[in-house]
């Protein structure tokens, strides 16, 4: 245990994993609540796009991957609220095409294609300084913004028309949580990388649920699923020198079904 | 004052007319009982006056003030959505559901305050439920999450209280209960209800006035003259049988001895 901290690249992993799972963490309750794990699956695929287009124009990824999925989030509501495609449908469209961008750009600038892997899979340990500041500044901006607007967020995922009659600005409020969500994703995404990004989003929002009466009990319980499980999973790919994305979410599938197991028992 | 004024109102829902050239004039402090079939519109019309839903023409005014204005302030309306529309496994408890009534009150980038917190307390002390106020939604009775639910609608001191089926979810003997409840909340409140419901035996008791409501009023006015048998024929389609609530049901009886 003392090892694995000692060592400096272990501390930053550390040090993102807990700020990343904060974010997926409070995060995730709502994605749950607004039952949206789907679109947040096909955002976190649409990155792979986002982060082919910086590799394609040598613009940080991560810059252009943020503005790509904001745009895709906005793109999968505006076409499913014209009505003429169903919202399964068109993240269904959205999720594929943008993947195929991706590949495409990405056979077109052969060099870089070393990079790719860590960003489909996750590089917790190749983590940089600027990369910790990153994460700490969306942390502070998306936490910030879901504790400011608790109630209007809160409220509008209870009931959108009972938000509506009651004077919140319904689209505006839904507008935000999607370009929070898809800078979210965006951020969780090096921790455990875009096939697996989705579920930090949906495993501690789902755990907490089984238990919570009310919100502020679900948030708590979600952010501590998330943090446990990036810890637990860290220390773990680091004992049995295995992949520290898939050991992370293993890690939080098996507390999710711990916790599913007791509930049934009471 | 006239609390609802609706001048030629028509609706489109997706190309198909809902709703068509409705007439509707009701005075501050009133009871308005909307009845008719399911997919008659009632439920497009409560929507079309809380804002909602855009009308394809005609005008509706709101104390004089139109349904965007109304929408913006949001204080004037209390609107219970029919039961399916509120997931029933969202993690919020009795309290957290009432003082959600006082959010647009409260406003944006501030927070509940002591008076908003007395409020909650008050209407759920109002509608009886002060004793479940720590028990979670998903935890309550159909009566008792529809208690929790008006003592939302009431927290944020509305002039309007619109029910969309609120005796969904209510066993039968509940709903005469229910019924004598808002009546109760309408006097003392001074507070105008309009509430849709298909349940047309039992509402005439209750309401001041009635509308029958199938894409557009087959009746308005005074309740007693709504249960006319070429009204309901209009609103129902023929072959109508009414069970009147006495204490001795006749139809009843007739089918016993048949």
């Amino acid at each position: 245990m003392v090892e694995i901290l000692s060592s400096a690249f272990m501390q930053k992993a550390l040090l993102v994993g807990i700020i990343v799972s904060l974010i997926s963490g409070i995060v995730s309750v709502f994605v749950v609540l607004r039952k949206m794990s789907f679109i947040g699956a096909g955002i976190s695929h649409a990155a792979f796009g986002g982060v082919a287009i910086g590799f394609f124009t040598g613009i940080n990824p991560v810059i252009t991957a943020i503005v790509y999925c904001a745009a895709t989030a906005l793109g999968i509501e505006i076409v499913s609220r014209k009505g003429k495609v169903s919202e399964d449908a068109s993240i269904g469209i959205f999720f594929a095409s943008s993947m195929a961008l991706g590949i495409v750009l990405i056979s077109l600038s052969k060099e870089y294609t070393v990079d790719l892997y860590g960003y489909l899979f996750g590089n917790i340990l190749a983590i940089t300084a600027g990369e910790v500041q990153i994460s700490m500044v969306v942390a502070v901006v998306v936490i910030g913004l879901i504790l400011l607007f608790l109630k209007e967020i809160y409220m509008t995922t209870y009931n959108e028309e009972i938000a509506r009659v009651s004077g919140i600005p319904v689209r505006a409020v839904n507008t935000m949580f999607l370009i929070i969500l898809a800078v979210s994703i965006v951020i969780s995404m090096k921790i455990v990388g875009i096939v697996l990004v989705s579920a930090l989003l949906v495993i501690p929002g789902a755990t907490a649920k089984l238990f919570a009466k009310n919100l502020h009990f679900m948030i708590a319980t979600s952010c501590g699923v998330a943090v446990l499980s990036t810890a637990a999973g860290l220390f773990i790919s680091y004992e049995f020198d295995i992949a520290p994305g898939g050991s992370i979410v293993l890690t939080a599938t098996a507390i999710f079904l711990t916790a599913l197991f007791l509930k049934r028992k009471r | 004052m006239k609390a609802v004024e609706i001048k030629n109102l028509t609706v489109r829902l997706n190309g198909r007319e809902v709703l068509n050239n409705l007439f509707l004039s009701l005075d501050e402090g009133r009871f308005l009982g909307v009845v008719g079939p399911n997919g008659g519109g009632k439920t497009t019309l409560l929507k079309a006056i809380l804002g909602l839903i855009k009308p394809s023409s005609g005008d509706i005014r709101v104390f004089g003030k139109s349904p965007e204005e109304v929408l913006k302030s949001g204080r004037m309306f209390g609107y219970l959505p029919q039961v399916s529309k509120v997931a029933q496994d969202f993690p919020i408890r009795v309290i957290d559901i009432v003082m959600m009534g006082r959010y647009g009150r409260i406003g944006m980038l501030r927070w509940p305050k002591e008076e908003d917190r007395r409020k909650a307390l008050e209407y759920l002390t109002v509608m009886g439920i002060e004793d479940l106020k720590y028990v979670p939604f998903s935890e309550l009775s159909g009566g008792q999450q529809q208690r929790t639910s008006i003592a939302r609608a009431l927290a944020g001191e509305p002039k309007i209280l619109m029910l969309d089926e609120p005796n969904t979810g209510i066993d039968v003997i509940g709903q005469g209960d229910f019924y004598h409840l808002l009546k109760g909340l309408q006097k003392r409140f001074n507070i105008t209800i309009l509430m849709a419901s298909h349940d047309i035996g039992t509402i005439p008791a209750y309401v001041d006035e009635i509308a029958c409501l199938n894409y557009t009023f087959h009746y308005q006015g005074d309740p007693v003259g709504a249960l006319d048998e070429t009204v309901l024929n209009d609103l129902f389609g023929k072959d109508v049988d009414l069970l009147h609530h006495t204490d001795i049901c006749e139809k009843c009886e007739r089918l016993r001895r048949v």
